[in-house]
């Protein structure tokens, strides 16, 4: 009938089209379509302009690298559908060093994909310094407040080894990562407690993206040691921890040194950092030991033998010249 | 021939079918099209196009995309081994990855290059210039000295000058920067001081024994120094708190840092052969903003480590720190 061959023609007319479309789109308009979504902000993407757009072939080893070194010229890296999202989680105290400590860990994470920063505040509300500062990254992040009570706060300069700092921010993340992800949800996300006087590589971001449960590696210049480093053995799996403070804590490992699925996160509720009586170095094991066992530890970093994160902490700057009354301008903001 | 709508038909259709041949043809190579790839591909670009950088400015500067050349800014570090120089300068080396046109000249204290800050220096992705000088053993700092007994990286910046008159044509563009591997600095501050025509000024937060030592500006121009500590100095400023135009340091070859110079007296043994105070550019803001930050970093206590030693069970020297 006329009308079937009607129809018979626009279909063969059009199939061809959207067929061809479909992988044309995919190939050339796509970096023209990211070129100009960047231009918005931060135009530097004058490289790629200049470049012409003919597809070329990368093998495997080069897409480990490019992920690895990231983009030079724009920040962030663009989001990829494939990529699991890694939560950051830093808690952050007011300190003269605070605005410089959090400006560089934000140039490294604006390095690495598909990162989400989760800062907390130890304070009563969320301050401007803050809020300016994560704003002006341009990076992925949510803000968070609590603050410390006074009796739980470490006094002064004394540690006070009973009352590990940042464990109510810590656990306030992940009380937000629990209100705000559905258990159910297939989202792969890894979450990793990240200080903010640490120094990170950019490497230590991509072994972590593999984490199926609790990952772990070498942390430099803990424990009066060059490094701590977990115990493995030959067949890839963890049996103990070459540390000479307390090995024989359940998880002798430092915050900087392990990172957990999220969805781990989320099917076990329960697991906080315990706050009240935590003996020193015991933290990490207070959360971990609901979450996984030694068993279930996935050694990262070539099995545990190269350090990728290091334990560095900040010299409190002298502010003697500033005297009792202040003598710099305090609407300065450093 | 008459234009018959079959014909048009069927030229139509055999476009459509080549292009989807080729179209498909593309589909049946490994380097196919899922949106991550080519951002992957984008940045596998920019990447190459890094590491051509790293191997073209070990010689001659690269121009950038055709057109005018943006200014390079070439940032001097001088650093020396200790536990955490590889953290330093990794962490250096992420802030120096975002900047555009920017050249790393890093000078060891060292008698020979070492493989930590060679291979630290390969990965980084930043282009690089990788130098070495030692400290004159009367000038080295003993254990048990204070660190402002002598002054440290003068004769390994000094080395940089020398690298860059040597190596940069007369009449190139750049600027000039002596970034410490223990400082922090936020990206704009890159961009302020691109602009630089002789030497440019900015305050630095957390040094001088104050949350921050600036120059004083009125009417666009310095007039004076905010600082707690020896304001009778010519040039009152911390290291990270200037940048000088590589035309003017290459116009007077003789400036250079004195290795004799009295404690805090080193930045102004260099600034005092190339300008006056008038004639320095306030940047960030006419000097209201701190875009950099004189942090310090703990020696890491290795107490631990150092009793294991000791007792020959010390931790494996082949991982690298």
């Amino acid at each position: 009938m006329p009308k079937r061959r009607d129809i018979l023609a626009i279909v063969l007319i059009v199939l061809p089209w959207t067929l061809l479309i479909t992988v044309w789109h995919q190939s050339t308009i796509a970096p023209l379509l990211a070129v100009h979504k960047d231009d918005g902000g931060d135009s530097q993407r004058d490289l790629a302009a200049g470049l012409d757009s003919k597809e070329y072939c990368l093998s495997e080893r080069d897409i480990v690298e490019v992920v690895r070194t990231e983009y030079v010229y724009t920040r962030p890296p663009p989001w990829s559908d494939t990529l699991p999202t890694i939560h950051v989680i830093t808690p952050t105290y007011s300190r003269p060093v605070q605005k410089a400590e959090l400006t560089r860990l934000a140039n490294t994470l604006l390095h690495v994909p598909n990162l989400h920063w989760i800062l907390v505040e130890d304070s009563q509300r969320r301050t401007p310094l803050i809020t300016r500062l994560l704003r002006d990254t341009g990076l992925n992040y949510t803000h968070l407040n609590v603050e410390t009570p006074r009796n739980y706060k470490l006094r002064g300069d004394m540690r006070d080894p009973r009352i590990p700092r940042g464990t109510m921010q810590r656990n306030l993340a992940l009380r937000w990562l629990r209100e705000t992800f559905n258990k159910n949800s297939s989202q792969p996300g890894i979450v990793y407690f990240a200080d903010d006087d640490n120094t990170y590589s950019l490497e230590l971001f991509e072994e972590m993206r593999s984490t199926r449960k609790v990952s772990v590696w070498p942390v430099a210049f803990v424990g009066g040691l060059r490094y701590e480093s977990p115990r493995v053995n030959a067949a890839g799996k963890v049996y103990g921890w070459k540390t000479v403070f307390d090995p024989h804590r359940p998880f002798a490992i430092d915050m900087a040194g392990f990172a957990v699925n999220l969805r781990l996160i989320l099917h076990r509720p329960q697991a906080y950092f315990k706050l009240r009586g935590v003996k020193g170095g015991y933290q990490e094991s207070s959360l971990l030991r609901e979450l996984v066992t030694l068993n279930d530890l996935e050694p990262k970093a070539a099995n545990c033998t190269k350090i990728l994160v290091w334990h560095t902490r900040t010299e409190k700057p002298v502010l003697v010249n500033e005297g009792k009354k202040g003598f710099t301008d305090p609407n300065v903001e450093i | 021939m008459r234009v018959k709508l079959k014909n048009v038909f069927i030229v139509y259709f055999v476009v459509s079918l080549v292009g989807l041949l080729c179209a498909l043809l593309q589909l049946g190579q490994p380097c196919d099209c899922s949106q991550q790839l080519q951002a992957e591909r984008r940045r596998g670009r920019d990447r190459l196009l890094a590491e051509q950088w790293n191997g073209g400015v070990r010689g001659e500067p690269r121009a950038q995309g055709g057109g005018q050349a943006l200014p390079t800014i070439y940032v001097v570090t001088p650093t020396y081994a200790r536990p955490v120089q590889k953290a330093e300068l990794v962490r250096l080396s992420q802030t120096l990855l975002h900047v555009r046109a920017l050249h790393w000249v890093v000078v060891e204290d060292a008698a020979a290059p070492t493989a930590l800050v060679a291979g630290l220096l390969a990965n980084s992705g930043v282009p690089f210039t990788h130098l070495h000088v030692e400290t004159p053993p009367e000038s080295r700092r003993r254990p048990g000295d204070p660190p402002w007994l002598h002054p440290r990286g003068v004769e390994q910046r000094n080395r940089a000058l020398r690298w860059l008159r040597d190596t940069r044509a007369p009449g190139e563009s750049g600027v000039v920067y002596f970034a410490d591997d223990d400082n922090t600095y936020s990206l704009r501050l890159f961009e302020e001081m691109r602009s630089t025509r002789g030497v440019s000024v900015w305050p630095v937060g957390l040094v001088g024994g104050l949350r921050f030592e600036r120059p004083l500006v009125a009417g666009g121009r310095v007039v004076g120094f905010h600082t707690g500590w020896k304001p009778e100095r010519p040039f009152p400023l911390d290291m990270a708190g200037f940048a000088v135009a590589l035309p003017l340091l290459l116009a007077r070859p003789e400036a250079r840092f004195d290795p004799r110079a009295e404690r805090g007296y080193l930045e102004s043994s260099l600034l005092g052969a190339l300008v006056s105070p008038a004639q320095l550019e306030p940047k960030a803001g006419n000097c209201t903003q701190v875009l950099v930050w004189h942090t310090r970093t703990e020696k890491p206590k290795l107490r631990q480590e150092e009793q294991l030693q000791r007792e020959g069970r010390g931790s494996d020297p082949h991982i690298e720190v």
